[in-house]
């Protein structure tokens, strides 16, 4: 073999890894990325949080907390301050949300009464089936 | 496979009976000479050609995940950062790609200059090449606020306020860019809507006259001389021969492809050692309108300009030089009509480009504080 | 040359008359442009209380109080005189004195752990139930929370805050030895978790939910040991250990990540040198 044609088939091998690194890429960041897999929804039953109360659960390793309000029924709110991310607790008798951390509180829709947290609680959707409360 | 029945050559003879593409291919490549003293540096051009061609291929991947609305750039380029597979490859060679384009861009440039080569009869080269300097620095401009973070954003509002200095129509001028009085969603949208389609148009009709008139006057030789006026059709057309020069193809070719594979092995070197180059850390926070960082400077390639109209007390005067400078690089080749091409031999050009040079490095440096 | 010359010249003459002529556009500019943060302008967010406490005419005691406060993590927080003390920052004549506006000036050695909690509620919580709040409640005696972390130029709690200097003034060291000993090993693996994140960030990670994570657990452990309790200490040390375990493994599989990533482009370096190494040879010795 002439060391010209050496080099070439050196250089088109090189060129098709090359080309193969681009293209396996290419195909994976246009699949599904990982975090739309399936999470498991979360069901509890409705008697479970008597009316007025509300109860810590974690859904998919998020600490959450279900309200049951009178007035608008289940609620599911993130318990992670918007502030620095301490759990915020519920004081059933003013009907906030409040940080132990810094004193941030919140209504039960999340909104900040005041504190300082920057945004609200992230809520996450409920829906009722039956007798039981779901969170996906 | 590379044999003379392998597969390729037999896929070859079939498109060849078809096409007569080996006649289009020898005409334009191996018969089309270039002059004996041409070498690397004369292929800067396709190294740029080629840059531009990466930005546009990451660019479209990263349009496959970006939302250019402000509650949700920063997220969706977070998620292309973090989650999308291989996300990060792309962004990072798109960033990186873009300021090594500039890079290459000023290299260019500066070797066009050095060289002589926007005279007669090469003027629509320079001009056509001028406007697409600017072009790629509003590439560089729009692309930049796209992101949504601190960087972007208040750099953004730097850059878009400097109009604000021309008389009468300074707040007005700015008002339009911005879409508004600040920078907003507006201002992200037009900027992503030009960035994303209008410019490309826009530059690829300048690219392909640009090369057209690389192609049609050739490439300069010192033995081209001077042209003179007396000579019996100088005022003609005249297609560049070079009777001692070589076929394009494989030596100059080959000459590209090893400048542009050393282009592109800058920019992964760039990405594995100095990550953080291009992505300080105010890049890594969205935007946010009501909190201004402290000290934020405009990439690197605008830090000549700032620093300038930083520096001089009378802003007006600041932007006027600069408008002045911007009038003088467009036109140049109808200020510098001196036959002489080369610059050693021009004394007063010779200091006027190393002063602009050493000016330039100095008021960037500068501009970093 | 002399048409360069001639158009330059002809150019600047306009404009500087323009110039000449909108002067007033400086101050617009200047005010838009060079007064602004960004561009390297001070930010100054001080209200009244600074005005008067740093005034000749104060007290040599309280001249000192907003220099202190300068230093401590309240003031990089954006916590002012007023989130404490009451008042109003913007209106000098209604703050300092009265009561009105909610205004304390210094608090009773008994009243300031009621300060303090107005906003660090949970460590309230647990110090009220502690040895050192039951006695500063019955006896008016014991450590308050300036003992511990001042008063004005309070930094970021760390474990060196329990020495033999300050734990001695009412009781031996040996309690405070045994507490200390406890907190030792998770305080050292939080702050080193901590300096992890910080070298993360510095290469670009976005850190917020692991930050937040640290952060909580950080505080939690903390509250706890406002019981002074040892044993409650001890045995939620366990709980603790497993939840900085959860946040170590996520930190690895984001440097591992990383690792990735730089080995990946490290490579498809090497690939592109390696072709232009082939080609320079193929340009200059290709021929035989």
């Amino acid at each position: 073999m002439t060391r010209r044609s050496l080099l070439k088939s050196l250089l088109s091998y090189l060129g098709l890894a090359t080309l193969f690194s681009f293209i396996y890429p290419a195909y994976k960041y246009l699949s599904p990325a990982n975090i739309f897999a399936r999470k498991k929804p979360f069901t509890i039953k409705k008697k479970e949080i008597p009316e007025g109360e509300a109860k810590d659960v974690i859904v998919n390793s998020n600490p959450v907390i279900i309200i049951n309000s009178p007035s608008q029924g289940f609620i599911a709110l993130s318990r992670v301050c918007t502030h620095l991310g301490c759990l915020v607790d519920y004081d059933k008798s003013r009907s906030r949300l409040v940080c132990p951390c810094h004193a941030a509180q919140f209504d039960i829709d999340g909104k900040v009464i005041s504190g300082p947290a920057p945004k609200p609680l992230t809520r996450f959707a409920l829906t009722t089936e039956g007798d039981s409360v779901v969170i996906s | 496979m590379f044999s003379k029945n392998g597969m390729l050559t037999k896929i070859y003879t079939w498109v060849e009976e078809r096409t007569g593409l080996s006649e289009i291919l020898r005409s334009q490549l191996v018969d089309f000479t270039v002059p004996k003293d041409s070498g690397y540096s004369n292929t800067l051009g396709f190294v740029l050609f080629t840059a531009f061609f990466i930005q546009l291929i990451t660019g479209v991947f990263l349009l496959t995940y970006y939302i250019p609305h402000p509650d949700y750039a920063f997220k969706s380029v977070q998620f292309i950062m973090n989650q999308a597979n291989f996300g990060w490859l792309f962004r990072f060679v798109h960033v990186v790609g873009s300021n090594l384009l500039v890079a290459t861009l000023f290299i260019h440039i500066l070797v066009v200059f050095y060289r002589g080569t926007y005279k007669k009869p090469r003027e629509l080269n320079w001009l056509t090449g001028g406007l697409l300097f600017f072009i790629i620095l509003l590439f560089c401009v729009t692309g930049y606020l796209l992101p949504w973070n601190q960087l972007s954003y208040w750099s953004t509002t730097i850059l878009t306020s400097i109009p604000t200095v021309i008389p009468f129509v300074g707040g007005k001028v700015t008002e339009f860019i911005r879409g508004g009085e600040y920078v907003t969603g507006i201002t992200l949208n037009r900027f992503f809507a030009f960035h994303v389609a209008f410019l490309p148009l826009f530059l690829i009709t300048v690219v392909i006259i640009h090369i057209f008139v690389v192609w049609r006057t050739g490439l300069y030789s010192i033995s081209e001389g001077t042209q003179d006026p007396a000579q019996e059709g100088a005022h003609l057309f005249k297609r560049p021969v070079y009777p001692d020069g070589y076929p394009f193809y494989p030596s100059l070719f080959m000459k590209a492809v090893f400048m542009i594979l050393l282009y592109i092995a800058v920019v992964f070197f760039t990405i594995t050692f100095f990550q953080t180059l291009f992505l300080p850390e105010y890049a890594n926070i969205k935007a946010d309108p009501f909190s201004t960082p402290y000290l934020i400077r405009p990439p690197w390639y605008f830090l000549a300009p700032y620093t300038l109209l930083r520096l001089i007390p009378n802003k007006f005067i600041g932007i006027s030089i600069q408008v002045v400078i911007i009038v003088l690089f467009l036109l140049w080749p109808f200020f510098d009509i001196n036959k002489e091409k080369n610059i050693w031999k021009r004394p007063f050009l010779l200091v006027l480009f190393s002063t602009t040079l050493i000016v330039w490095f100095l008021l960037t440096m500068l501009g970093r504080f | 040359m002399k048409r360069l010359i001639f158009v330059v010249l002809t150019l600047l003459l306009v404009l500087s008359a323009l110039a000449v002529a909108e002067a007033g556009y400086r101050d617009l500019f200047r005010k838009q442009f060079i007064d602004e943060p960004w561009a390297g302008a001070p930010i100054v967010k001080e209200g009244v209380c600074i005005e008067c406490h740093t005034s000749k005419l104060m007290k040599p005691d309280y001249l000192k109080i907003p220099q202190e406060w300068k230093m401590s993590i309240h003031y990089k927080n954006n916590v002012s005189c007023h989130d404490c003390h009451g008042g109003n920052p913007n209106d000098s004549a209604v703050s300092c004195g009265t009561p009105h506006s909610g205004f304390i000036g210094t608090p009773k050695y008994d009243e300031v752990p009621q300060l303090c909690g107005k906003c660090h509620i949970g460590i309230l919580k647990n110090y009220l139930k502690s040895g050192h709040g039951k006695a500063l409640k019955a006896k008016r005696r014991g450590p308050n929370c300036v003992t511990c972390h001042g008063s004005h130029s309070i930094q970021k709690a760390n474990i060196d805050i329990i020495n033999s200097v300050r734990c001695t003034q009412c009781h031996s060291y040996n309690r405070a030895r045994i507490m200390k000993q406890a907190l030792f090993l998770t305080e050292k693996r939080m702050s080193d978790l901590d300096k992890k994140i910080t070298a993360l960030k510095a290469q670009g990670v976005i850190t917020n939910k692991i930050d937040k994570l640290l952060f909580r657990t950080q505080a939690e452990f903390r509250t706890i040991f406002h019981t002074v309790d040892v044993s409650l200490v001890k045995k939620r040390t366990g709980e603790f250990s497993k939840k900085l375990d959860v946040i170590s493994n996520d930190l690895d599989k984001v440097s591992s990540q990383l690792s990735f990533r730089k080995n990946f482009s490290a490579f498809l370096f090497m690939l592109f040198l390696a072709m232009a190494i082939v080609v320079v040879i193929i340009i200059h010795k290709g021929s035989d």
